[in-house]
């Protein structure tokens, strides 16, 4: 019987811990706490006061035959193929699937610490979600700024939803007329990829957000209420909401060298295996691998790791599946994958109400119940791989 | 000891969405003055990218090279 060792009980850990067999596994998932956030549900309960469906025991989302163990890791020894925990319990194995996540690190912009701890944030906590929440309530007016402070934006479409979500509450309150929305991106545009930027840029100039390209944040000063850029230029603000930047969780690894200078783990972007392992996995958001932060890698991944973990040899093709709610009753999808550039997708409510779906069948998604009708939703919106992706391409005259 | 300046290679081939430029910006975040980054992507909007990156943070664009199967662009940072 093969010891897998799961560490993380977000979507990826719980969704691989539901995908293996008691008959040829003996599996131990270790999280440093038992509930489970879906954390998509952040963008609404700062947005539009959600207070349902945001969190549920772990414990009740895995199998009977998983051994659940609630305990902080300190170490992973992966030449000594154990791991240790902060209470000082060691966990032998002979697969190891790291399913770690993200902390967001605020220390990395000065100043930011202070604004998130007073005006609250949207992708660290409910808590935190609910402080914006409750700042936003309090506002009348003036100007806010969003945008993210790193250069990874864990879930890449939630900036741009949250100021279109924005944009509609004030419009609720009628304190849209008496209130400046400043986007600040460090890329290009609005949106990263091009495609979905030619569908969302529009949206935003319509509902007359501002859009401030090339802005990456180097501080923030409180007492001036400024946010200014590596390139130099400065957004004064009433009421600040920037995105943390985020890193790999604080684990200490053996060898040391498989983290990168951010504590992302490298990983092989199709086998999911550790770089220079062959008995450690990495999936969803702790990983290095050049795709989106969001749910639906930490799915596909898990479903890879639990085929191979079976002796399939099964492999990721970096597909992104991300609903976009444009704060109109319409939505959009970034669909791509490492050999398919993003489509572009014309935003419609029927999009919309299907991120709606998927945020009410998330819990029954990780028990694996749904998966012969996510596998042919995935199967029927494949996009097309990119033509001569991997084949030299025609010299330009 | 080789004299050169610290070289750094990025490699974004794959990557779609959120996009090579991400892995551009947070390379930028770690880089010194006289550093080059050599970005290599399969995003066809990566050529416009680099440039207009360059353009806006005052960095150097010293080649963009397609000729191959990936998208190699080379920068140098002036500026930080």
């Amino acid at each position: 019987m093969k010891r897998i060792l799961i560490v993380g009980g977000g979507t990826g850990g719980t969704m691989l811990a539901n995908r293996l067999s008691p008959r040829d596994f003996e599996v131990t998932l270790i999280s440093a706490s038992t509930e489970h956030m879906f954390q998509p549900s952040l963008l609404y309960v700062a947005f539009s006061h959600a207070s349902a469906n945001i969190a549920r025991d772990e414990r009740r989302l895995l199998p009977r035959h998983v051994r659940f163990v609630q305990e902080t890791v300190a170490t992973v020894d992966l030449k000594g193929r154990a791991v240790t925990t902060q209470s000082g319990a060691r966990f032998d194995y002979d697969f190891v699937v790291l399913a770690t996540g993200t902390d967001t690190d605020t220390g990395q912009t000065p100043g930011l610490d202070g604004i998130n701890a007073r005006f609250g944030d949207y992708h660290s906590s409910v808590a935190q979600a609910q402080k914006l929440s409750a700042s936003l309530d309090a506002f009348r007016g003036g100007t806010i700024a969003l945008g993210q402070a790193g250069p990874i934006c864990k879930c890449p479409p939630s900036p741009v939803e949250g100021i279109l979500l924005i944009d509609r509450l004030l419009r609720k309150k009628s304190l849209r007329e008496k209130s400046r929305l400043v986007f600040f991106t460090p890329y290009p545009r609005a949106y990263p990829a091009e495609p979905i930027n030619e569908v969302v840029e529009p949206v935003m100039k319509e509902r007359g957000i501002e859009i401030m390209p090339f802005f990456d944040v180097d501080r923030i000063d409180a007492e001036k209420r400024t946010i200014t850029s590596i390139e130099g230029d400065t957004i004064t603000y009433d009421l600040p909401i920037v995105i943390p930047p985020f890193v790999g969780a604080n684990i200490a690894y053996q060898p040391t060298d498989v983290l990168d200078e951010d504590r992302f783990i490298k990983t092989d972007k199709q086998t999911l295996l550790v770089e220079g392992f062959d008995n450690a996995f990495a999936i969803g958001d702790c990983t290095n691998i050049p795709t989106s932060k969001a749910g639906v890698e930490a799915h596909l991944e898990a479903q890879i790791v639990g085929k191979r973990l079976n002796g399939v040899p099964a492999t990721f093709d970096g597909r992104t599946n991300c609903p976009m709610d444009l704060g109109d009753g319409r939505g959009t999808f970034v669909i791509g994958s490492f050999d398919a550039p993003v489509v572009k997708l014309r935003p419609n409510r029927l999009f919309h109400l299907m991120k709606v779906m998927f945020g009410l069948s998330y819990w029954l998604t990780l028990k694996g119940w749904l998966d012969p009708m996510i596998d042919l939703f995935f199967m029927l919106t494949k996009p097309r791989a990119r033509a001569a992706a991997h084949g030299p391409k025609p010299k330009q005259a | 000891m080789s004299e050169a300046a610290p070289h750094t290679v990025v490699d974004s081939r794959g990557s779609a969405c959120p996009g090579p430029i991400t892995d551009l910006a947070r390379a930028y975040r770690r880089s010194k003055v006289g550093d080059v980054i050599e970005l290599w992507a399969t995003d066809p909007g990566v050529k416009g990218d680099v440039r207009a990156w360059a353009a806006k943070t005052k960095n150097e664009v010293v080649a963009v090279d397609d000729t191959s199967d990936k998208i190699v662009s080379t920068l140098r940072i002036l500026r930080r």
